[in-house]
């Protein structure tokens, strides 16, 4: 009896002690599995390393290309790199002046590879490619739309909308921003068109304003048109549709309930009456006036306003730059299309010519 | 007309016809890749060296989730004990950046588990938020923590009572303090994710436990049952942005029957439905799930297959879908009680909730539809003019 008993105990024990034990060799098995994995991932990551590295060396490493303090790190090829990079120095050194020196140590990336071939294409990491037989004037576009120069501060950035780049088309680009005065959606822009100097300064948010809801769109139909119009899909669906009665009053004429879901917008995200083309001709007005040192005065005071780091870029008041750059865009309008008098007849001419064509019938019968 | 014109116009017709069959690309058939698509290519070192760390990070896994539901037992005893409902929840980071986390994520825990009405269930959940790149202290010692999505350790023999989320925020580290609640909350709905059905619902039975596992949980992911969720065609990234054009590359990714299921084929979506249900083999189910990091949208059985359980709690009610969750019987019938209705007819319904119904077959394009009766047609009518004018003589 005693002898069951102690069995009894003895696997009652057992039992009671089974899944730690279970868990516990699980467990190791486990740590022993992670530990030789990460062994073997070491080795062989250190060995994938090597092999980027050989493939690396086996691509035939790099040309430096050296024009004033442009650099282009780039795989040898026939590619009309150096003609371009003479392009386009120019055009960068006169932009950013004493501050286009950063580009010694910001070098552009570029592999050029062979357009007729199906074979794989050169590697460079975190390089733009391009094929060898590209033009001149292409390449020099691409070196003008990437300048590799230090990005200015957030405050700068924002406010433009983008980088400070050189403008690759400045008329058509200031023949865009004329039509963009004319029809923008905002009563500041057009006002600007008409001479309004502090619209101006408003369209290109110049100002600090607490509430740039009424500043920028003042009108109830602005801010019912452009909830309507760029906004109605986003506050249908976010936070889950709850912003839905609030756009069917904004659509049914509620001016409060347009404003009100325009400043629920998160920061930056309410269209401004201008966009990035008039803030950047803005800007290279400011450069163009301050001379070599404009651009290093522009990126050098990042905490003070907008307005006045263009005044100290430009070396004139803020007024100044914007009625200059105004006069600049009014000058650029585009020209209308003219059709000469005779282009009408012609038109009617040809369609009677068609239309003579196709009513002749021919017959045809064998006999 | 002459017999012998009849034949040969029934041949030219017979011959149009297999021309279309061979040659008609199926609708949206995709076309030759070109140089631009080639993908990045990797050296075989590299993806061997890939591979062995996605290894370790399961490995990795299924070692710390077991001690983090030990750490856990604290937190979880006092709750249970002061009758504390909501679940547990652990920062694993460094002391300085931890109390910032858990000030941004503990209230709208909260939130979120009174929505979902985690009360003091039998299941209690703990979650654990890892806003850690690496795991090891220096860099390059260990693979990065290469996921954004969760992991989750079930009950098992050795704690039945809990169960474990855990949610990778390294993405969200610089993000999580400038964040916006609803963004947090959809984060941690989407986290606490199969837990949130044991906890409300508690473990399920033995059919239903054996059929998700096999599936990886893919229909309970989300736990969107409080509320509706509207989803617009364009978000389901089968359609272009205006909504109404198929994007049919990211159509063909996905499994045949989750197609069919969008073509609105019963069938097709009872399979895509119960696919695993039979699949038990009587082995032991995994304890852990690490969600798959980078092609779970692609892997759906079914488009929006990670909230159709949650849509389905919401369908039924609460009392239905329990019945259904603690079921003995084989899934399909158990489903489809609860539904009340055949689950492929149901599922079907759901799945035009989010897109349109797809057209499938070969399909020509219009243009070229036209263009091709047109000629056809003008063929045929100067054929038979030029007969019936012909004269002999």
């Amino acid at each position: 009896m005693l002898k069951h008993t102690t069995c009894l105990c003895l696997l009652t024990v057992m039992m009671a002690m089974t899944p730690g034990r279970l868990a516990s060799q699980s467990v190791e098995r486990l740590q022993v599995r992670a530990d030789s994995l990460l062994r073997e991932w070491r080795r062989a990551n250190a060995l994938a390393d090597m092999v980027d590295s050989l493939n690396h060396a086996r691509a035939g490493g790099t040309d430096t290309i050296s024009v004033g303090a442009l650099r282009i790190v780039t795989i040898p090829s026939p590619a009309r790199l150096r003609e371009a990079a003479a392009r386009a120095w120019p055009v960068i050194d006169s932009l950013y002046g004493s501050e286009a020196r950063q580009l010694e140590q910001r070098p552009y990336l570029i592999a050029p590879y062979d357009p007729d071939t199906t074979s794989p294409k050169p590697t460079l990491r975190g390089a733009t490619q391009v094929p060898w037989d590209k033009d001149v004037a292409s390449l020099a576009m691409m070196l003008l739309m990437n300048v590799p120069i230090g990005r200015p501060d957030s405050a700068l950035q924002n406010w433009l909308g983008g980088p400070v780049a050189p403008i690759v088309h400045p008329v058509q680009a200031r023949a865009a921003v004329y039509v963009q005065l004319v029809t923008a959606p905002s009563q500041p822009a057009r006002n600007c068109f008409l001479g309004v100097m502090n619209d101006c300064r408003t369209a290109l948010t110049l100002g600090q304003s607490p509430d740039p809801v009424d500043q920028w769109h003042p009108s109830a139909a602005e801010r019912r048109a452009l909830v309507s119009r760029s906004f109605a899909e986003y506050f249908s669906y976010s936070d889950h549709g709850a912003r839905k009665p609030a756009l069917q009053s904004c659509r049914a004429g509620s001016d409060s309930a347009c404003t009100e879901l325009l400043r629920s917008l998160p920061a930056g995200v309410l269209p401004r009456p201008l966009t990035y083309d008039a803030r950047a001709a803005l800007v290279h007005v400011a450069l163009r006036l301050g001379g070599r040192e404009a651009y290093h005065r522009l990126v050098a005071t990042p905490g003070t306003p907008i307005a006045d780091r263009l005044a100290a870029a430009a070396g004139v008041s803020v007024d100044s730059v914007v009625a200059l750059w105004r006069s600049e865009i009014l000058t650029a309008r585009p020209a209308p299309v003219t059709v000469p008098p005779w282009g009408p007849w012609a038109a009617l001419g040809w369609t009677a010519v068609f239309a003579v064509c196709a009513l002749r019938s021919s017959r045809w019968r064998v006999s | 007309m002459a017999r012998e014109l009849r034949w040969w116009l029934a041949a030219v017709l017979l011959a149009c016809g297999a021309v279309a069959v061979a040659y008609l690309p199926p609708r949206g058939a995709a076309r030759q890749a070109g140089l631009g698509d080639a993908p990045i290519r990797q050296t075989p070192a590299r993806l061997r060296a890939q591979a062995l760390a996605a290894q370790w990070r399961v490995a990795n896994l299924a070692l710390r989730l077991p001690e983090y539901r030990k750490r856990l037992q604290p937190e979880l005893l006092r709750r249970r004990e002061r009758d504390e409902p909501g679940p547990a929840l652990l920062i694993e980071s460094s002391e300085s950046l931890a109390p910032l986390v858990r000030e941004r994520v503990r209230p709208v825990l909260d939130e979120v588990s009174r929505q979902l009405g985690l009360g003091v269930t039998k299941v209690s959940v703990g979650l654990v938020v890892d806003p850690r790149r690496y795991v090891s202290a220096k860099a390059a010692a260990t693979p990065s923590q290469d996921f954004a999505s969760p992991a989750y350790l079930f009950p098992d023999s050795s704690d039945r009572t809990t169960c474990v989320a855990l949610i990778p925020a390294w993405e969200w580290t610089r993000t999580l303090a400038g964040m916006v609640p609803a963004r947090i909350e959809d984060w941690i709905r989407t986290g606490l994710g199969p837990c949130a059905f044991y906890a409300v619902y508690g473990a399920p039975g033995k059919e239903v436990r054996h059929w998700l596992a096999k599936r990886g949980y893919d229909l309970a992911r989300v736990p969107f049952w409080d509320r509706e969720r509207p989803e617009r065609p364009q978000d389901s990234f089968v359609m272009y942005q205006n909504g109404t054009r198929w994007w049919w590359r990211s159509v063909y990714q996905f499994p045949v029957t989750a197609i069919g299921c969008m073509a609105g084929r019963t069938t097709s979506c009872r399979a895509a439905v119960l696919s695993g249900a039979a699949e038990w083999t009587g082995d032991s189910l995994p304890r852990f799930l690490e969600s798959d990091p980078r092609a779970w949208w692609r892997g759906q059985r079914l488009l929006y297959s990670d909230r159709y359980l949650a849509d389905v709690v919401r369908e039924v009610g609460h009392d239905r879908f329990l019945r259904f969750w603690n079921s003995p019987d084989p899934v399909d019938t158990a489903l489809a009680a609860a539904l009340k209705m055949p689950v492929g007819e149901w599922t079907e319904r759901w799945q035009r909730r989010f897109v349109p119904r797809l057209p499938l077959g070969p399909a020509a394009p219009l243009s070229a539809t036209v263009l091709g009766l047109l000629l056809g047609g003008a063929a045929v009518v100067v054929v038979a003019l030029g007969a019936t004018r012909r004269q002999v003589g």
